[in-house]
Order: structure tokens, then C-alpha cells, then sequence
């Protein structure tokens, strides 16, 4: 009668996927229940671990060289001080198996800068093989290629910020039109398709008076625009555009064109470095024979009556489905449906709450506390989440654990705030890996 | 009009006069003036854009905006008083994948369906080749009830190059596609015949909701999901009952849907009260009862009926052991190399089958990925959709090809269509293999 | 001789009304005005364009004023005013009497009202509460203040204007016995998100024969300097800004005057208002969270669906309300929503000065005609007042009734939201021969408008923004503030551009602020994660600091093989 797994992790992102990996690979049936897309496809496909210290520290502003160093300075809050450096390291190194080739940074303990679609220079330690040629301690010169149409990089401006930021390399930036006929609202990743299949689009050139019109492969036609502004520059970086599926391949038919090395700069939603990176992370949990259901939302849970002393247990959770509500059985249960942003943690103008196992959310009473004055100010509402104990599973308010069996991973862990400190990709691997073994721990005693 | 007579199947001659004198003349959309307002569903939008990078149609037509632009921003910009909707709503193939994909709930599919009635209420010229061949598209029940009458002759004519021809030149249907056959025999003159239900019973009670094609097309579907579940003891009974309305709303003749929906809904919401619940074996009908219904109708047991429906193996897996009745059957299936429809993927069943084979010898399905098979219905019959169409399905067939299995798998019968066409694939629904494994 | 006829001081409705009028009429007019233009009280209101009736009751004199504007402004000003038509509902209940009296009021007043049952009152409007009893339909409209105050600055400079935004007067001019006005010191402001000047940062002293307050709340301020007292009671209002329109026509609560009693549809948002406090200084009140509930807690008692509804941002705007020394009212309420002319030659002795205060935006050009009446007769000019019959740019004959497709190349939403806001001036706008992205996917703002308005306000995206109306949508910035920054450059350095860009974005974090629960939260933690994690826009390297060197160097490079017969192409 109804389903039943080992484990039952909610939500689909950064954390839920690696927490059902974990769990998976250490020999738990797992199921993964995911609504919607997460928000894995709108991040930039840069792996943050730690870039900056928290506001309150002194050197805030100076990126981190080393984050495995830092981790230790970190207030008590921070998601870290559940796994230690240890458990960072250990979720690094998972991620660095499953993702293979595409990603690159795993040969250092330090970080990396890369140059972001808005101009400035950003601490990382993962990033996409295709943002590689794009480091900026790499003194080569470059040139920055935008697209009339692709409003969120303008490569001149972009270029013109980073010489002004002191990068030590010399860089350009030209702005061309995409080649073939394409809508000015034409879609990121039809422009990525276009290049993954090398569909060929139509050229015109102006001879003259008359102009002509021929076909080209799209890398080639791409290519040919870029040549008149490369100048001498060693690399080239566009918008991360440069195909959906096979990214590596078209960086390649690109720099055997333009003689020079090619880089993608990671963009914001929809970021297909983002979805790159949930492929390969969906491919690594169906091989490990995760079960996966999406579509419909978790909205509550089914106890199995509350005689442990270590707290009620959760017997199912229930998934609503136009009105029904399917139970979903699992002996351990792994939350992992993100922050605000992933709607893991929801508000309204009294309160701010977990809305699944309406779990304890710290925060101030008065909603006008839950931010800073200024756009960039230390808000309040970034570190909004749960709170768990060290083995990851969720605690209520007096700081016991509210159910034994549920733990929890990734943004919707409350104390930290992953877009100032840039540990957002760090806390999700770590958290759920330490989350998904705990939980298949548990199955196998 | 014909669905809105009640006439009974017996009754052939009244439904053919009813078809000639009626089907074609201009429909009077929302004659009781019932105002959708969706605007307020654009307040779950924060932009990201997720919808537009998981919509199949926008990665082939490079004329078409995307999910985010028919559906929030579209519904945002507009006024009371701006009645032009984007004539580009009318290349939306309706596989609701933006619904799916969206993090922030807002009801794409619902606006994309309200703005495409609205657009053919007010803006389609009613003479035009696009909305005839639309509704007759649409109203494929009407075709498949005539065609039925005499299967082989139909079989044959639509087979015959010089109706191809005239489908593509004169309506704009493609001659590219085989226009599937119809059975000898539909699945309710087998159901009438055999004299209902074998099993009666007071408290396990399902009514079938056949749908179109398994009555007139496939009606071993529709016999496998009878004797499945009258193997496990279940009072199957078969209500009277219209088209679903999934072509409909894909097409903006919401009238048309609105029409078979309100027959749906008394017929099913009666049985509902009487302790049944309803099974599709079809994920599109399963999906319009539960999904599109709600969000677009409100009769009387609309609710009711959307909360009581289920998908067929959905239901046995919830309610029965079906895992342990599988591992103690056994076929000579082989491998299937299975597509989740994507109108499956969006009610949470897309890994069903690959899941429940996974306990019975003889046979596994492969899921050969998340992609779209590019046909929706009738989207893909429409003669100058049916490149964009077969580019969509192109990643389905490749991995369709690299799978072990040489035989097709999917709940749908028009993704079933495309899966053939695509491959030659032989094309199998998960209830057939169950009945092979569970009944004698 | 003086640098100018006439200075006007103060860039909303009324200051840029008056430069229009005066130099429609052929006089040498220069308008200063601290901040962009609208950058007061007009910039900071609902958007309301009264039929009269909210006045029908209390003041009858305004309420006649307010209709007979209303008509002439649906004449000039067609492409900033939306019809939406009005209605005053009485709910379950309200005072019978009091509804009773509006009516009589209105048609005294002779503004059209029509009274609706409840049923008629909701067919209109599906969202009204089922409590409503019935309504009196009358013609409010929604108008944008913005698009109306840059069109007559517009028409001003057509005529030979000089108008000077960012520009803040610094003291006013007197002759040596103290009793004529002479002229004004201004500085010239050029700091980040500014317009650029030729004379960036420095002060210049601009003589006139005449010299015109219209600087409304901060009038006090200016008659100071002047060493004039006008007495100017500022009163706060805070106004809720909705995401999308829950209402088509402006609904309010039809009962004697009171906080939080209207809602109007304003272009493709709906705003709650509003409350009536007065403060003391027109720059500095609070800004409070009660104000922002009870918005939404009354007015769904109008619109239930308000209660649940996502609410975007809230400002605050202050009026400039008047009363003559010694009326001596408490209630702000009460005070006359009437407009005064104060000159200041009969009142305090000191000529070629006069204060224009009061009133209210929707009379603005008959404020404006008043004074510039005035004005002229003191300098002997004899033309006759031409704004009531003349059309505002943008409001020529224009139809938005056309096939944007294929005239723009944008699909038809976004083309006739353009159209809506551009007039008659799309042609010229939009039609540019070059690829046209919409920049704010919210609002339907194309790169050509964008493009339009930096050739209007330079590197102010602020007042980009109030003519494009680019970041005013549900992401509020989030995805279209550093895309309108982009278009800075590079006619403006780097250093502009990422100035306006910071700039912009505070701007829209200070209003988002009061509207941080819910969907809007989930937006504010989006927009912070898109700006601070993917753009690492918060931590921004300080030039040489960085030791690039002591980071990840990257694992070896391969240098790709360049294709052989494509090197000759290299350089260019």
C-alpha cells in the first residue's frame, strides 16, 4: 500500500539533489519530491564556498584566498559550524566526482576571481571549465564580446569597470549583433541552441553598396564578427551563451576560429551554466537510483504518534494534488526547499514561517526590522531560516529537535547570509551531504 | 451544436444531422459574460525566467515570446479596456511545462488558455482555414464518432494520398502524419456487449474516464484498464462522457470545452457521490479533469471531480500493493524505452512506470529523458507547426534510439503518435504490460 | 538687462504649468528646480485626475474647478490621462445621508454621476466586495504626473524655455533697499545620477524681472530667503503601491472624509490611498508601518482581494496646503484644498515676487493660467493664456489603435504600452532602423525609449525612470536597473554610469522597503541574491588593494590552435 522509500528529501535544487545523492550512494532507497524548478537554474553556476567574511568582521570587503582557512573564524550561526572544514572538504570533493571535467578550481584550496556579468571581480571555488580562460588573475589580454539583444552584459561598459578596478590584464569590449536572423527578444538558450547544433544562419555583408546574403555555421558566422575586434587579444568572453548541451564543444569550435582562448561570463537568470550544472547533478542521483516525483507540492505531514523520546516522528508527508492529498512514507525525511527566493521560507506582514512542517524561523517581530536601510546593507532577512543541530536535524524554539526524523539542508537554513558572505553553494553541497548520510545512517541502523 | 445535444450514442442519425447543420458557425464564447480577470496571477512572477528555458516551443519558433510573455507580463500590461492579445498565444502547443517549471506559482497554463480564448472570441476570423481546421481539430470526438461508424472505409480514405492532400492544401492539417486507424470495434460497443461491469462491489468503485482515443482508437487500453482493476476487485463502470477538452483548450474553443466539461462533471461528480472516484488511463484527459477544469470552469461538482480523479497505475499504487502484485507476475515483455508525457510529468507521475517495472520480471522501461515529444495534441497535425514539432520531438527519438529497449512506452496517445512516427517504434501503454502481468 | 523675464522656481506640476504658460506667450522664461523635475509633491501623489466629486460635499468651489479642468486636460494631455471613469461606493452600512448629499453635490457641481446598484457597481468592477450597497459613477480619471510635468517642461523649452533641473536655489536676490526681488543665486548640482550641466558644481546668479515661488510644500523655504513668511502647512499622505490593477476605475469610499478611501488604477498598478498628517518639515517625517496597514487593512473592505494582494513599494508625498494666517484650523483635513497667489508686493512689501500655494494637481493649469495672468500684467505683456487649447508633445493627434508589429517590430503588448506613454512622439521613439530589446520586462520598456529619455535627462536614471517608467514594475529594479545603466555608457564614463546605476537601485530599495513580506520579500532576497552573489555588486574591489596574484591562478592553459588560414584576418 501507498509509497514508500528509505528517505524522502524535498526539494529539487543545490541541496535536495546532493542530499539524495548522498543518501542514495550510501545505500538508502531514496525518493526526491520536487514542485517546481528551483533555483539552481537562475544562479550563476559558480560554486561559492567562502568569499568574504560576515559584515560585522573587519576585513569584509577583502575577498578570502583562502575559504577552508577562513571557515574556522566563523560565527557559531554559520551552517559551516555543523560540518566543519572536514565536512566542506568531503562535499567538495563529491561535487568535484560528479561534475567531472566541467568544473575546475578543485586543483587549489584558494579561490578564485572571475569577473561577473556586472562588471565586478567575485571570490569563487568552483567554476564552470567554460569560465575558465576568464580568471582575472590571468594577465592575458582579453576582449569582452555582448550582443546587441542581450541586455544584461554590456561588454564595453564591463570592461571599462574592470580596468578601473585595478584587474592586471588589459581588456576590451565590443558589442556586435548575433549572427542569423534572430528576434530582438529571442531567447538566451535559443541563442545557446543555435550554436550547439551549428545551425546554419544567414550573414549579410555589406559590399559596397549591395549587400549579400549567405550561410554560415553559427560558430563560424559568430566568429566571423568577433575577428574584426580582436586585435591581438589572447581570450575572448561572451555572455554564458555558448550552447546548452555541449558547451565544451563550441568553446572549442570557437578559440580554433578566433586563435584565441574563449570564456564564458556567467550571467543571471536563466543561467545556463546554472542549468548545466543541475543536469549533471540529476544524471549522478538517477544513477544512483533516486526516485524522483515532480510536479506538485508538499504541503504537510502525517506523524506516527509521538512516543520516542527524542520527539514525534514523521510518518509521511503529504503531497496536494488538486485537492488530494498523496502520503508519501519514508523513515527519514530531508528538508531542502530553499530560502525566500526558493519559497522554502515564506512570510506575510505578521510573520515569517516554514510552511511545510512549520519549523521555527527566528526573526524580529517587527517586520520593519527584517532589513537594512541601505540596498546592500546587512538585512536581517538573508539569514532567515531554520536552525539545526549538528547532526542537521531542524530544532524548535527552546533548541530541541522538533521531529527525530527530519533534518534539514541548503538555503533553507536560517544564520548566515549567503549573498554577502558568498557561501550559498558551499552551505547546499555540505548541508546535504551531511544531511543525506545522516539520514541513510539512520535507515541502516 | 452536437455536444451540447444530449444525444445518446444509439441516436446516430440526430448527431450526424446535428454535425452538418451545426459544427462550423462561429462560436459565442462566454455567452453568460463571466470576466476572467487573471491579472492578479501575475503577482507570483519575479522574472527569472524559468518558464521561457523549459518551454520546447520557444527553443524551435523563434517567432514565439515564451511563456512569460503570454502568460504574466502579457496579462500585466493589460487594461480593461485592451482586448489585443498577441497573436502569437495561438503557437503555444499547451504541454504546460511553464507550469511545471515555474518557482514562484504563477498559473501560466491557465493565462495562456484564457488569453487563447479570448484571442479566438475576438481577434480569428471564424472563416479563416486556421480556425476551421482548428475546430474541427479540436472536436476530434465528432471526426472519430463518425469515422467510427464505418472503420474501414475511414481507414482507407484517410489513408489515401488524395485526402492528404486535401487535408494539407484545403485545412492546413500535415500529410506528413498517418491519421491513426480507427478500431473495428470502439471500447464501449466492446464495454456494451460484454454487458459492464464482471465485478460489482460497495466500497472499491471506480468510473472510467475512456477519453476519445482509447474508445476509438486503442480500446485494448481501455479493456486492460478494466480488467486490471476489476483483477484486484474493483466496480468499473463507464459513464457517459464527452472529449476532455485537452484539444480544446490547446486550440482557444473554450466554448467548445466548456460544453463537454459541464457533461463531464454532472456525469462524474453524480458517481462521485455515490463513493466512486475516477480513473484515466489518458494523462491529458487526467490532466484537464484535474488541472484545467478548476482553473477555468466552475460548475457544480468542478471541484469534486478535479480532487477525485486519478491517473490508473497512480491510483492502484496507492490504494493496493502494486508493487508486491508485480513482483509476483511476470510477462515476456522485454525493455520499453519510456517518455513521460509531458502532461504526466506535470500531475507528478512521470517516473511511474520505470518505477513499478522495476519489481516485475520480464520488463523495464527505460525514461528516455525529460524532453517534450513535440506533437501536444494537435499541435504537431498542424501543417506549418509540423517542422517546429518533429524538431521538438528530435531529442525524444535519439535517446528513444540509444535505449535498450525496442518498443515505445507512454500513457499518451498523441506522444504515442509522435514516438511512432519519430522511430517506427511499435508504441505500448503501461496498462497493457499490467494486464499482461496481473490478469489471466 | 536680466538673464531672464521671468525665473520660476520649482519643477512639478504647477512651476513647469507656469514656465509653459509664460512662454506660450512669448515671455523669456527659466524654470530651476532642485531635483528632477516632479521631484516634489507631484512626483509623490496617486495619479487621481478628479472629476470634482471628492470635493462635491465639502468644497464646492473646487469641485466645479476640478471637472472644468478634468475636460481640458483630457483634451491637452490625452497621452497622460486613462479615462478609467470613478465610482463612489457605499458600502452596507455607510451613511445613506452622506451618499445622498455627494450625489446632490455633484450634480450641483455639474459633474455626470450616475448611481449604480450593487450588481451594476460589481459587473464593472468583479473585484468589489459583495458588501457594496451601491455607487455614484462619476468621471475620475488616472493621470501621469510625470508623463504631464516633463510634457509641459517640454512644450516650455519649445517655446524657449531654459529649464535647469538639479539645480537648488541657494538665495534670493534683493535690490540694496531690500524691497524688489531681483533674481537668484542657484548651484548647479552635477554629482552621480545628475543631469550633466555645462557648468557642473558651480553657482550662478540668474537676474529676472521676475520672480515666480512655485515650489508648493517647500515654499516657506524659498519666502525665507526672501525674508517673506509663507506660512505653508505640510501634510503627509502615504500612498501603497499594488503590483497589478485589482480595479479598473477609481473606487472610493463614498463617506465623509476620512484616512484610506481610494484606490486607482494608475497605469499598470493600483494605488491605495492615503492619509492626511500634518509635519513639520516637508523633507523629514516618518515613514510608518501602521500607515502602510491600514491602507490595506480599510481598503479591503473595499476590494477584499487587496488583502492578500502583492504590494510592490509605498511613498509618502507631501501637500502644500495653505490657509491664511489666522484661520486658525487643527485638522489638516480641514484645512482648503483651495490655491492661494500670494504677491508679495501687496503682502509683505516686497515686488516683483509672488508665492503661488494650495491647491491641487488636477487644476494645475488653471493655477498656472492664474499666476502667469498675473505675472503678465505686472510686466505689461498683453497675450492671451493658450494651455487650455493647445496640446501637451506626445498629445497631437495620435491613434493607438495600429499594428505595432510591423510598424515597431515589438509584439502588440509591448507596443502599445509604448505607444500608450510616448503619443504621438512613437514614430520619432521607437522607430530606429536598429534592434530594440525591452529592457523592463515588467513594464514593456524598449532600449529606444530608454535611449529617448537619457537624451532628455542625461545620466538622472531617476528621471528616466518617471518618463519610461523602466523599474517601476513588480521586480521594482531588479532585473532593468543596470540594464538602464548600460545605456549610459559610453556617452557617459564608467564612473556615471555605475554611479546612476547605484543610484537608481537605492532609490528603488527605499520604497520596496515598506512592502517586504510575502512576494515582494521573495523579490527583495531575488534581487539582492542577482545583484550581490551573481554580480558581486556589494563588495566591489578597491583598485589597487587586490593581490590578483595570491588567487587561484587556474590549472595549466591550453592555447588553442588558431586555424591557419584565418590569422591574415586577425586585427582589424
Amino acid at each position: 500500500m501507498a509509497i514508500e522509500d528509505d528517505v524522502t528529501v524535498v526539494g529539487g535544487g543545490l541541496a535536495g539533489l546532493t542530499t539524495a545523492l548522498s543518501a542514495a550512494r550510501a545505500g538508502a532507497q531514496v525518493r526526491l519530491l520536487s514542485h517546481k524548478d528551483s533555483t539552481l537554474r537562475s544562479a550563476s553556476g559558480l560554486v561559492d564556498v567562502l568569499g568574504y567574511r560576515p559584515e560585522s568582521a573587519a576585513e569584509a570587503t577583502a575577498p578570502i584566498v583562502d575559504p577552508f582557512e577562513a571557515i574556522s573564524d566563523l560565527p557559531e550561526s554559520h551552517p559551516y559550524s555543523k560540518v566543519g572544514e572536514s565536512g566542506v572538504r568531503d562535499a567538495l570533493a563529491l561535487f568535484d566526482e560528479v561534475v567531472g571535467d566541467a568544473y575546475q578550481g578543485s586543483h587549489t584550496d584558494r579561490n578564485a576571481l572571475l569577473a561577473t556579468h556586472g562588471g565586478e571581480v567575485k571570490p569563487t571555488a568552483r567554476y564552470p571549465a567554460s569560465a575558465a580562460a576568464g580568471l582575472t588573475s590571468d594577465t592575458r589580454e582579453a576582449l569582452l564580446v555582448g550582443f546587441e539583444t542581450v541586455v544584461d552584459f554590456d561588454a564595453p561598459l564591463v570592461a571599462s569597470h574592470l580596468e578601473s578596478s585595478g584587474v592586471p590584464f588589459d581588456v576590451r569590449g565590443a558589442t556586435v549583433r548575433f549572427p542569423g536572423d534572430f528576434r530582438a527578444d529571442a531567447k538566451l538558450t535559443r541563442l545557446a541552441d543555435a550554436l550547439d547544433s551549428d545551425e546554419r544562419v544567414e550573414v549579410r555583408e555589406e559590399t559596397g553598396s549591395a549587400g549579400y546574403a549567405e550561410s554560415l555555421p553559427a560558430r563560424q558566422a559568430l566568429a566571423e564578427v568577433v575577428k574584426p575586434h580582436l586585435d591581438g587579444a589572447e581570450r575572448v568572453g561572451f555572455p554564458a551563451l555558448l550552447g546548452q548541451h555541449d558547451p565544451a564543444e563550441v568553446r572549442a569550435s570557437l578559440e580554433s576560429e578566433l586563435g584565441a582562448a574563449v570564456f564564458e561570463v556567467p550571467m543571471g537568470p536563466p543561467s545556463l551554466p546554472g542549468m548545466r550544472l543541475e543536469g549533471k547533478l540529476l544524471g549522478a542521483c538517477r544513477e544512483a537510483g533516486v526516485r524522483m516525483t515532480t510536479g506538485n507540492p508538499v504541503v504537510g505531514y502525517e506523524t506516527a504518534g509521538g512516543t520516542d523520546d527524542d520527539g514525534d516522528r514523521i510518518a509521511a508527508v503529504r503531497v496536494e494534488r488538486n485537492g488530494a492529498a498523496i502520503p508519501f512514507h519514508a523513515e527519514q525525511f530531508v528538508l531542502a526547499t530553499g530560502g525566500l527566493v526558493g519559497k522554502g521560507i515564506d512570510s506575510n506582514r505578521s510573520g515569517v514561517r516554514e510552511p511545510i512542517f512549520d519549523c521555527y524561523v527566528p526573526h524580529p517581530d517587527d517586520r520593519y526590522d527584517w532589513f537594512a536601510a541601505e540596498a546592500f546593507g546587512e538585512h536581517p532577512f538573508a539569514r532567515f531560516g531554520v536552525e539545526t543541530d549538528d547532526d542537521m536535524r531542524v530544532l524548535d524554539a527552546g533548541g530541541e529537535s522538533d521531529f527525530s526524523n527530519l533534518r534539514a539542508a541548503g538555503a533553507v537554513l536560517g544564520g548566515f547570509d549567503f549573498a554577502a558572505t558568498k557561501s550559498g553553494a558551499g552551505v547546499s553541497l555540505a548541508t546535504g551531504r551531511a544531511a543525506g548520510l545522516a539520514a541513510a545512517r539512520e535507515v541502516s541502523e | 451544436m452536437s455536444e451540447i445535444e444530449d444525444s445518446n450514442d444509439e441516436n446516430t442519425v440526430r448527431e450526424e444531422e446535428a454535425v452538418e447543420n451545426d459544427e462550423f458557425e462561429p462560436v459565442q464564447v462566454f455567452p453568460e459574460s463571466e470576466e476572467m480577470d487573471l491579472r492578479p496571477g501575475s503577482d507570483d512572477c519575479y522574472k527569472c525566467s524559468t518558464c521561457d528555458t523549459n518551454c520546447p516551443v520557444a527553443q524551435v519558433d523563434d517567432e514565439f515570446p515564451g511563456p512569460k510573455f503570454q502568460g504574466p507580463e502579457q496579462w500585466r500590461l493589460k487594461r480593461k479596456e485592451d482586448h489585443d492579445i498577441d497573436d502569437s498565444v495561438m503557437s503555444c502547443s499547451n504541454c504546460m511545462r511553464c507550469d511545471d517549471a515555474c518557482p514562484s506559482d504563477v498559473p501560466l497554463s491557465q493565462m495562456h488558455n484564457t488569453a487563447r480564448g479570448e484571442y479566438v472570441e475576438s481577434q480569428m476570423e471564424k472563416l479563416s482555414q486556421e480556425y476551421i481546421r482548428n475546430r474541427i481539430l479540436a472536436n476530434y470526438r465528432t471526426m472519430a464518432e463518425l469515422g467510427s461508424k464505418v472503420p474501414r472505409l475511414t481507414n482507407f480514405v484517410m489513408g489515401l494520398g488524395v485526402t492528404k492532400l486535401f487535408n494539407e492544401k484545403v485545412l492546413g492539417i500535415t500529410s506528413e502524419r498517418e491519421f491513426p486507424d480507427f478500431a473495428e470495434e470502439t471500447f464501449r460497443e466492446w464495454w456494451s456487449d460484454r454487458g459492464g461491469p464482471k465485478v460489482r462491489s460497495e466500497d472499491k468503485r471506480v468510473a472510467y474516464f475512456h477519453g476519445c482515443y482509447s474508445n476509438y482508437n486503442t480500446p485494448k487500453v481501455g479493456k486492460a484498464m478494466v480488467r486490471v482493476f476489476e483483477s484486484f476487485g474493483y466496480e468499473v463502470v463507464v459513464p457517459k462522457q464527452r472529449c476532455s477538452g485537452t484539444p480544446m483548450f490547446a486550440n482557444g474553443m473554450l466554448e467548445d470545452a466548456k460544453r463537454a466539461a459541464g457533461i463531464n462533471v454532472e456525469n462524474f461528480s453524480g458517481l462521485i457521490e455515490e463513493g466512486y472516484d475516477v480513473i484515466a488511463s489518458c494523462t491529458s484527459c487526467s490532466m484537464s479533469l484535474r488541472q484545467e477544469y478548476p482553473e477555468l470552469f466552475s460548475f457544480d461538482g468542478t471541484a469534486s471531480v478535479a480532487a477525485h480523479t486519478y491517473e490508473a497505475l497512480e491510483y492502484l499504487r496507492l490504494h493496493e500493493d502494486l508493487e508486491a502484485a508485480l513482483e509476483a507476475g511476470e510477462v515476456e515483455a522485454g525493455n520499453f524505452a519510456y517518455h513521460a508525457p509531458c502532461h504526466a510529468r506535470n500531475q507528478g507521475l512521470a517516473g511511474q512506470p520505470v518505477e513499478l517495472f522495476e519489481s516485475l520480471d520480464g520488463a523495464t522501461a527505460e525514461d528516455v529523458g525529460p524532453s517534450c515529444s513535440g506533437i501536444s495534441g494537435t499541435y504537431g497535425w498542424k501543417e506549418e507547426k509540423y517542422d517546429a514539432s518533429m524538431q521538438i520531438g528530435a531529442e525524444m527519438f535519439d535517446h528513444m534510439e540509444e535505449a535498450e529497449g525496442e518498443v515505445g512506452m507512454t500513457e499518451c496517445p498523441t506522444c504515442a503518435m509522435q514516438m511512432e512516427h519519430g522511430t517506427g517504434y511499435e508504441i505500448r501503454h503501461p496498462l497493457e504490460v499490467l494486464e499482461a502481468a496481473l490478469v489471466e | 538687462m536680466t538673464d531672464a523675464e521671468v525665473l520660476v522656481v520649482g519643477g512639478g506640476s504647477t512651476g513647469c504649468g507656469i514656465a509653459r504658460d509664460l512662454a506660450m506667450r512669448g515671455v523669456d522664461v527659466t524654470l530651476v528646480e532642485k531635483g528632477n523635475l516632479t521631484n516634489g509633491t507631484t512626483g509623490r501623489m496617486h495619479g487621481l485626475l478628479h472629476s470634482g466629486a471628492r470635493y462635491a460635499v465639502s468644497d464646492q468651489p473646487s469641485a466645479s474647478e476640478c471637472i472644468e479642468e478634468n475636460r481640458v486636460l483630457r483634451d491637452i494631455a490625452s497621452h497622460c490621462v486613462e479615462m478609467t471613469g470613478g465610482q463612489f461606493v457605499q458600502l452596507e452600512g455607510d451613511d445613506d445621508e452622506y451618499f445622498e448629499e455627494k450625489l446632490k453635490g455633484c450634480r450641483e457641481c455639474g459633474i455626470p454621476a450616475d448611481v449604480l446598484t450593487a450588481e451594476e457597481a460589481r459587473e464593472e468592477e468583479p473585484y468589489l466586495s459583495k458588501d457594496v450597497k451601491r455607487s455614484i459613477r462619476v468621471p475620475d480619471g488616472a493621470i501621469d504626473p510625470f508623463r504631464l510635468c516633463v510634457a509641459n517642461a517640454a512644450s516650455a523649452q519649445e517655446h524657449g524655455a531654459r529649464i535647469e533641473t538639479h539645480t537648488e536655489v541657494t538665495d534670493v536676490l534683493l535690490d540694496e533697499s531690500d524691497d524688489e526681488v531681483r533674481g537668484l543665486e542657484v548651484r548647479h548640482d552635477s554629482g552621480p545620477g545628475k543631469h550633466e550641466h555645462g557648468r557642473a558644481g558651480e553657482t550662478e546668479k540668474i537676474t529676472a524681472e521676475y520672480v515666480v515661488n512655485a515650489t508648493g510644500a517647500w515654499a516657506g523655504q524659498i519666502g525665507e530667503m526672501a525674508g517673506v513668511d509663507v506660512e505653508v502647512r505640510p501634510s503627509k499622505g502615504v500612498m501603497v503601491v499594488m503590483n497589478c490593477r485589482q480595479v479598473d476605475t477609481v473606487i472610493n469610499h463614498c463617506r465623509p472624509k476620512g484616512d484610506a478611501d481610494i484606490v486607482v488604477p494608475h497605469e499598470t498598478t493600483a494605488i491605495l490611498g492615503t492619509t492626511d498628517e500634518e509635519v513639520s518639515d516637508p523633507e523629514d517625517y516618518p515613514e510608518e508601518q501602521w500607515e502602510v496597514d491600514m491602507m490595506i487593512d480599510q481598503l479591503s473592505k473595499l476590494v477584499p482581494i487587496l488583502q492578500e494582494a502583492r504590494t510592490v513599494r509605498s511613498f509618502w508625498g507631501v501637500r502644500p496646503l495653505y490657509e491664511p494666517p489666522g484661520t486658525g484650523t487643527t485638522d489638516p483635513t480641514d484645512i482648503t484644498r483651495d490655491y492661494f497667489l500670494l504677491d508679495h508686493e501687496e503682502r509683505d512689501g516686497l515686488s516683483s515676487f509672488t508665492s503661488i500655494v494650495g491647491g491641487k494637481f488636477t487644476t494645475y493649469r488653471m493655477m498656472a493660467e492664474e499666476i502667469s495672468d498675473h505675472v503678465c500684467e505686472q510686466l505689461g505683456v498683453s497675450a492671451e493664456c493658450q494651455t487650455a487649447d493647445e496640446p501637451l508633445p506626445g498629445s497631437e493627434d495620435f491613434s493607438v489603435l495600429r499594428d505595432y508589429m510591423d510598424e515597431f517590430g515589438l509584439r502588440s503588448p509591448v507596443g502599445r504600452r509604448s505607444v500608450q506613454r510616448l503619443g504621438s512622439r512613437a514614430d520619432d521613439v521607437l522607430k530606429t532602423g536598429e534592434p530594440n530589446p525591452v529592457l523592463c520586462d515588467c513594464e514593456a520598456v524598449t532600449r529606444a525609449e530608454v535611449r529617448d529619455a537619457i537624451d532628455q535627462s542625461g545620466t538622472d536614471l531617476n528621471a528616466v525612470r518617471i518618463r519610461t517608467r523602466a523599474s517601476m514594475g513588480n521586480c521594482q529594479g531588479g532585473f532593468c536597473c543596470h540594464r538602464m545603466a548600460n545605456e549610459l555608457f559610453p556617452e557617459y564614463d564608467e564612473s556615471q554610469a555605475y554611479d546612476a546605476l547605484d543610484e537608481l537601485f537605492e532609490e528603488r530599495w527605499k520604497g520596496e522597503r515598506h512592502a517586504l513580506w510575502g512576494e515582494q520579500l521573495s523579490q527583495a532576497a531575488l534581487n539582492y541574491a542577482l545583484h550581490a552573489t551573481t554580480m558581486n555588486r556589494d563588495r566591489p574591489l578597491k583598485g589597487e588593494d587586490t593581490d590578483f596574484a595570491a588567487f587561484d591562478s587556474g590549472v595549466e592553459t591550453e592555447i588553442p590552435e588558431p586555424v591557419a588560414d584565418e590569422r591574415g584576418e586577425r586585427g582589424d
